[in-house]
C-alpha cells in the first residue's frame, strides 16, 4: 500500500502530457512557408515596434504613391472649421485623426479613463431597421455616440463603465477572473430614448484589409452554414449591408459585426461617425439639425473623393507582418491544439484572394488571416443585444487573427476583441461562448502547458 | 520488497526524467551562444533615450518658469527669454523623434505634446470664454489645443510678429496652464521610461515585449527610418511640393516661430544620436555594430547625416520664405535627406536584418 502513491504519480506524470502521445503532434506546422508569409506577397518580416505601418512590399510604384499620399491623410487631425488646414471636425465627434483610433495602424487600447478621446466609443439604435435593413437610429442621436464637442457645442453624452466579475475555472483547479463591462450614459444633451440599445466598439488594426477585401463572395459564402447541416454547432452566416457606393446590399466584410462592405465605406463612416466629417458618400453630418449640432443644409464635402480613394488604397495596402518562431515545439503544439480545439472552424486559416481591380500586389494572394469573415453567435455574456443587418445581439464577426501576437511590442497594450474588454490573449479565448463555446471548453481542458502552447501559437502568426 | 521498492524508485525516476525532458523540450531557450549586444542596447536607451527625455522634461521647467516671469514682468527681454526657452525645450522633443515607440507613442503623449494644426477656433473660443483656465483645463481638451504648436501660436501668433502689448491676460493664463500641462506630459514621459520601459529595451530578449535584442535593434533602425522618411517625403515635401507641386506655406509645422531648418536637423541629429550612442556622453550605438560588418558603410553614413544637417542649416533665410524663394537649396536639403533614408533601408536595416 505504501507504494501507491508512487504509481499514482508515476500515472500523473504520464497523463499531464497525454496530449502528446494522444495525438499525433507534427514535428512541425504543415504548410510551414505559406503560413510564414502571412499576407501573402505583400508580407513584411518585421519584428518590430513599426510592423504594423509598412507597405506592401509587392506594392507597383503607382498604387505606392497613392498609399504613401494615404499615408499623410491618415495622420491628419482635423479642427474646427474655418480653418486653413484640415477644417470640418464635429460638431460631435469621438477623435480628431484615423490615427488615434488606430495608433501605428495598429489596436487601441481599452481607455483608463472611459470618456479621455481614445478608440473607444459605443454606436447606438432603436428597434426596427432603418431604409436598408440596417440599425434604426436613435431620435436625437443618429447611429453613434459622440462625447466630445467642438468648443461650444455639449456632447452628445458622457459613457459609464461598470463591471462584473465573471469566474472562469480551468479543468486544473485555475481560475481567471473576467472582468465584464456594463455600459451606459450620462450627461446627455437631451434625454436618451428609453428603448435606445448601445454597442461598444475599439479601434482595431488596418494593416491587411485590402487582402481580406479580395477574398472572394462565392469564399466566403461556401463556408455560410445557416442551417448548421454539417451539426457542428456552428453555423455562421455573412452580413448583407447596404453598399452606399453601388446603392445595392452587399456582403459585409469590415466592422466588428461585418456592417461595412467595403474599406472605402467602413473609412468615410469613421470620418462621419468618428470625427464628423462628410464627404461624397456620406454628405450630410452625423449630427446635422441636432440643437448641439451641425446645420442641416451642408456646404461642399470636408473631405474629398480623392482623398477617400487615398485612404481607401493606404489601408488596402498596408504588409502584413510575417508569422515568426514557426519552428518553436511549443508553437508546432500550439498549431495542433489549434486544430484540435476546433478554433480552425471559424478562424479558417488560409484563404486565397481574388482580384482587386488596379491593385496586382493584393489579387490573387495566398493569405493566412486565419479568420471567415462570417458572423457566429458569441454567446450572452459578448453579446451587444443591437442588431446591425442580418448580424443579430449575439453574433460578432470572425476576426482575423495574422499579427496579433505582435500587440504588445507595438501597441503597448493586449487588448482583444470588439471593446477591448480581454486584458490578454487568454482572456480573449475565455470570453469565447455560443458556437465557440466546445472550443472555449477544450481550452479549459487544457494542462498549463498546453495552454501556453496554443497561446503561444496564436502569438505566433 | 525491499528491491522492488527500490526498482519501482529507479523507474519512477526515470519516467519522471524522461517526462521532464519532454516537457522541458518545448521551451524555447535558445541553446547556441549568441554575440551580445546588452552594452549597445544599455548605452542607446540610458544615455540617449532617457537622457533625451530627461533634458526634454527640465527644458519644459525652465520654459515654465520663463512664461511664468513673463507674465510677472512684461518686458520685451523676458518675452525673448520666453521665446528662446521655447526654442531650447523643442530641440530635445525634435531629438527625440528618431524613436517614436514605447509609451511616448503607447500612452499618447506625441498627440498631447506635437498636435498639430493648433485648433485656432476652439483656441479663441476658449480665450475668449470666461473658463477657468489652468493645468487640468488643459490635460481634458483635445490635443489641437495643447501642446508645441498651441504654445508657440500663442508666443509668436499666426504671422510670427506678435508685439509685447498684443498679450492678453487670458492667453497669459492660458500660456502657463499649457506649459504647465507640456511640463507634466514630458515629465511623464522620462518617468515611463526610467521607471518602466528603459528596462524592457535593455532586456531584450528576456521579456515579453521584445523576443530577442535583434528586435530591439530592429525596432531601433525602424524608428531611424521613419523620421528620415517623415522629415524628407512629409516635413519638407509638403510645404514645398504640396501645392500641386508649389509651395504651399500653410504646411510648415512650425511656421509661427519660423523653427523649421532647425526642427529638422534636430531630426537628423536624432538618427545621430541613436546610431552613433552619444547624446550628454558618447558609447555603444549602432554604429559600432556596423563598423564590424563593414566600416566604409559606417563612414558612408556619418558623412551622409553631416550632409545633411549642413544643408539644411545652409537653407537661406527662413523655411516659409525658402520654399518660394530658394526652392533648389530647400531641395538639395530634401535630396540629403533622402540619402541619408536610402542609406538606413538599402544598407543600414539589412545588416542589423542579419546579425
Amino acid at each position: 500500500m505504501k507504494k501507491t502513491p508512487l504509481f499514482i504519480l508515476l500515472a500523473l506524470f504520464i497523463c499531464s502530457c497525454s496530449k502528446d502521445d494522444a495525438n499525433d503532434i507534427p514535428t512541425s506546422i504543415p504548410d510551414k512557408e505559406a503560413r510564414l508569409y502571412a499576407g501573402g506577397k505583400t508580407t513584411i518580416f518585421a519584428n518590430t515596434s513599426f510592423s504594423f505601418d509598412n507597405p506592401a512590399t509587392n506594392l507597383n510604384a503607382a498604387n505606392l504613391a497613392i498609399h504613401l499620399a494615404g499615408d499623410m491623410q491618415f495622420e491628419q487631425a482635423f479642427v474646427t472649421a474655418p480653418a486653413v488646414i484640415n477644417p470640418g471636425l464635429g460638431a460631435q465627434f469621438n477623435n480628431t485623426s484615423c490615427i488615434s483610433c488606430h495608433p501605428k495602424d495598429g489596436r487601441a487600447g481599452f481607455p483608463n479613463d472611459i470618456n479621455t478621446r481614445s478608440g473607444f466609443f459605443l454606436r447606438t439604435s432603436i428597434p426596427g431597421t432603418d431604409a436598408h435593413g440596417g440599425p434604426n437610429p436613435t431620435p436625437g442621436f443618429g447611429g453613434q455616440l459622440q462625447n466630445h464637442a467642438i468648443y461650444g457645442k455639449q456632447a452628445e453624452v458622457k459613457f459609464t463603465i461598470t463591471y462584473q466579475d465573471l469566474p472562469v475555472h480551468f479543468k486544473d483547479g485555475t481560475t481567471v477572473i473576467l472582468k465584464k463591462p456594463i455600459y451606459g450614459v450620462t450627461d446627455t444633451y437631451i434625454p436618451m430614448p428609453s428603448n435606445a440599445m448601445f454597442s461598444p466598439r475599439i479601434g482595431p488594426p488596418v494593416y491587411g484589409l485590402g487582402l481580406l477585401e479580395a477574398i472572394t463572395e462565392a469564399d466566403l459564402l461556401k463556408k455560410e452554414d445557416l442551417l448548421d447541416s454539417d451539426e457542428d454547432e456552428i453555423s455562421g452566416k455573412a452580413n448583407r449591408v447596404w453598399d452606399p457606393v453601388s446603392k445595392t446590399h452587399k456582403i459585409g466584410r469590415f466592422g466588428w459585426k461585418g456592417g461595412a462592405p467595403s474599406v472605402m465605406v467602413q473609412s468615410a463612416g469613421a470620418y462621419h461617425g468618428d470625427m464628423g466629417l462628410t464627404s461624397p458618400l456620406f454628405p450630410n453630418e452625423a449630427d446635422a439639425g441636432q440643437t448641439n449640432g451641425s446645420p442641416l443644409e451642408q456646404a461642399a464635402p470636408e473631405i474629398s473623393q480623392e482623398i477617400l480613394d487615398q485612404i481607401e488604397v493606404y489601408c488596402q495596402t498596408l504588409a502584413v507582418p510575417a508569422a515568426r518562431n514557426l519552428d518553436d515545439p511549443a508553437v508546432v503544439l500550439g498549431f495542433q491544439l489549434f486544430e484540435d480545439a476546433n478554433c480552425i472552424a471559424c478562424h479558417t486559416p488560409k484563404h486565397i484572394t481574388g482580384v482587386i481591380k488596379g491593385i496586382p500586389a493584393i489579387s490573387n494572394q495566398t493569405i493566412y488571416p486565419y479568420t471567415d469573415l462570417l458572423l457566429h453567435d458569441m454567446g450572452d455574456d459578448l453579446a451587444d443585444n443591437r442588431p446591425e443587418f442580418l448580424a443579430d445581439g449575439n453574433e460578432w464577426q470572425t476576426r482575423p487573427l495574422w499579427g496579433i501576437g505582435l500587440t504588445n511590442l507595438v501597441n503597448g497594450h493586449t487588448n482583444f476583441l470588439h471593446d477591448g474588454r480581454a486584458r490578454n490573449l487568454e482572456e480573449a479565448i475565455l470570453w469565447h461562448g455560443g458556437e465557440a463555446k466546445k472550443s472555449q471548453e477544450y481550452y479549459l481542458d487544457l494542462n498549463k502547458k498546453e495552454r501556453a502552447a496554443l497561446l503561444a501559437f496564436l502569438a505566433a502568426i | 520488497m525491499k528491491n522492488y521498492n527500490s526498482l519501482a524508485k529507479i523507474a519512477f525516476l526515470t519516467v519522471l526524467s524522461i517526462q521532464l525532458i519532454s516537457c522541458e523540450d518545448d521551451d524555447p531557450t535558445p541553446v547556441v551562444a549568441e554575440i551580445s549586444y546588452s552594452e549597445h542596447l544599455k548605452n542607446i536607451t540610458d544615455n540617449v533615450i532617457v537622457e533625451t527625455y530627461t533634458d526634454l522634461a527640465n527644458k519644459a521647467g525652465i520654459l515654465l518658469n520663463e512664461v511664468t516671469d513673463f507674465k510677472a514682468n512684461r518686458t520685451v527681454s523676458n518675452y525673448d527669454e520666453a521665446k528662446q526657452a521655447w526654442r531650447d525645450s523643442r530641440a530635445p522633443w525634435e531629438q527625440s523623434e528618431g524613436f517614436l515607440f514605447g509609451p511616448v507613442d503607447t500612452d499618447g503623449v506625441d498627440p498631447a505634446i506635437d498636435a498639430w494644426p493648433v485648433n485656432e477656433v476652439d483656441l479663441n473660443n476658449v480665450l475668449a470664454s470666461s473658463d477657468v483656465l489652468n493645468e487640468s483645463y488643459i490635460e481634458s481638451a483635445i490635443d489641437e489645443i495643447k501642446g508645441f504648436h498651441t504654445i508657440e501660436y500663442l508666443l509668436w501668433s499666426v504671422d510670427g510678429n506678435k508685439q509685447l502689448e498684443d498679450f492678453t491676460d487670458r492667453e497669459f493664463d492660458y500660456l502657463i496652464a499649457a506649459t504647465e500641462n507640456l511640463k507634466n506630459r514630458t515629465q511623464q514621459l522620462a518617468d515611463a521610461w526610467t521607471s518602466s520601459y528603459a528596462n524592457i529595451l535593455k532586456t531584450a530578449g528576456n521579456n515579453s515585449v521584445f523576443v530577442s535584442q535583434k528586435s530591439a535593434l530592429e525596432t531601433l533602425v525602424a524608428g531611424l527610418i521613419a523620421i528620415a522618411d517623415e522629415v524628407g517625403t512629409g516635413k519638407i515635401e509638403d510645404p514645398l511640393n504640396g501645392n500641386s507641386g508649389s509651395a504651399d506655406q500653410t504646411k510648415e509645422e512650425s511656421r509661427f516661430s519660423h523653427n523649421s531648418k532647425t526642427d529638422f536637423s534636430n531630426n537628423i541629429k536624432s538618427i545621430s544620436n541613436i546610431y552613433n550612442g552619444t547624446y550628454f556622453v558618447d558609447g555603444k550605438g549602432l554604429s559600432d555594430i556596423i563598423k564590424v560588418d563593414n566600416s566604409d558603410l559606417d563612414a558612408e553614413f556619418n558623412q551622409a547625416l553631416i550632409d545633411a544637417i549642413q544643408a539644411i542649416d545652409n537653407i537661406p533665410g527662413t523655411f516659409t520664405t525658402a520654399i518660394v524663394s530658394n526652392r533648389a537649396q530647400v531641395t538639395n536639403a530634401q535630396n540629403k535627406v533622402l540619402a541619408v533614408l536610402d542609406l538606413l533601408e538599402s544598407q543600414i536595416a539589412p545588416v542589423i536584418k542579419k546579425i
